[in-house]
């Protein structure tokens, strides 16, 4: 091995004048941590399983004759499958996004070194969670009407009923997901253990999931 | 890190809220099919961007972070649109 290719081998100094081996990302990425930079990887690889489902339900329904069955049309046997329901949605995407800006605010707070407004507002966004996760319960199966299963839309009867069901349930795991990583992450702000950076990634997390609800709302329930 | 300020992420709150409300709207006027299609996808990116840009601070990431994190969707949404097109185009024949 020569000289120059042995040099090439050899650790880096550090750009940033740190010591103890700790590796920070390269300037081309300014103040972001490592952690940023891993949530972003993650958040990309993410949303291209929920580009996948929403890919196939856009070549289901495209290539479809019919999407939503009516009892008897085109030997259909079971019970007409019931249309989603607009509004009541539309009032779960105004509670993401209500989540998403209490979050936003939290780490706002988080900047301010103000941890009883980080923990209000972190609280806030677990509730909107929680209430967006009451209200798909609502909508499958029914908490003051009939839902959606006791309505005709059974999983794996038609197109439209098992891709509703795939990308929402997916979308839900997801709300589930954010809440409990925003649980673990108040009780650590409670505590003293967290600081800017780590509500910075939960936030990232969470405004995905807000994110991919837009989509998800115009793709399957209004278009 | 210095990011928007607490006025500007609820003016973004209300533009989203509004934006969200038009949508609703825009689904009940029974305009023709293919403009509904469009002005609702167009809705929903200028949305979801929104998110992205102001919310979860792309705004005020550096360029190769913005790059990292969008170039990977090129492809994808190309793959996307050329798939859902010839599904289409089949069903129409």
């Amino acid at each position: 091995m020569s000289a120059s290719v042995a040099a090439q081998h050899e650790d880096p100094p550090d750009p940033h004048g740190h010591g103890g081996g700790k590796v920070l990302p390269a300037d081309e990425y300014g103040k972001a941590t490592n952690g940023k930079i891993a949530m972003w990887m993650f958040l990309v690889s993410d949303a291209f399983s929920f580009g996948g489902l929403l890919l196939a339900y856009g070549i289901l329904r495209s290539g479809a004759h019919t999407w939503h069955h009516k009892f008897g049309e085109l030997g259909w046997k079971y019970a007409t499958e019931p249309k989603l329901g607009i509004n009541f949605t539309a009032g779960l995407t105004f509670l993401l996004i209500c989540s998403s800006v209490t979050m936003v605010l939290a780490y706002a707070a988080a900047v301010e070194k103000n941890r009883k407004q980080t923990l209000l507002f972190l609280g806030l966004t677990i509730l909107g969670g929680w209430m967006f996760l009451a209200g798909q319960y609502h909508e499958y199966w029914g908490i003051w009407h009939p839902g959606l299963t006791k309505e005709g839309l059974i999983l794996g009867r038609s197109a439209y009923a098992s891709t509703f069901y795939v990308v929402t349930s997916f979308h839900g795991l997801h709300v589930f997901t954010g809440t409990m990583y925003l649980l673990v992450i108040f009780l650590r702000t409670a505590a003293g253990k967290t600081d800017e950076n780590s509500i910075e990634l939960v936030g990232l997390f969470w405004h995905f999931v807000d994110l991919i609800w837009i989509l998800v709302f115009t793709f399957i329930y209004l278009l | 890190m210095a990011h928007a300020s607490k006025k500007s992420y609820l003016a973004i709150f209300g533009l989203l809220a509004l934006l969200t409300a038009l949508e609703v709207g825009v689904v009940y006027t029974g305009v023709a099919r293919k403009l509904l299609i469009s002005a609702l996808i167009g809705l929903a990116v200028t949305k979801a961007f929104m998110v992205g840009w102001f919310f979860m601070h792309l705004k005020s990431d550096t360029k190769t972070m913005k790059a990292t994190v969008a170039i990977p969707f090129f492809f994808p949404a190309l793959y996307a649109f050329v798939l859902i097109a010839e599904a289409a185009w089949r069903h129409f024949q």
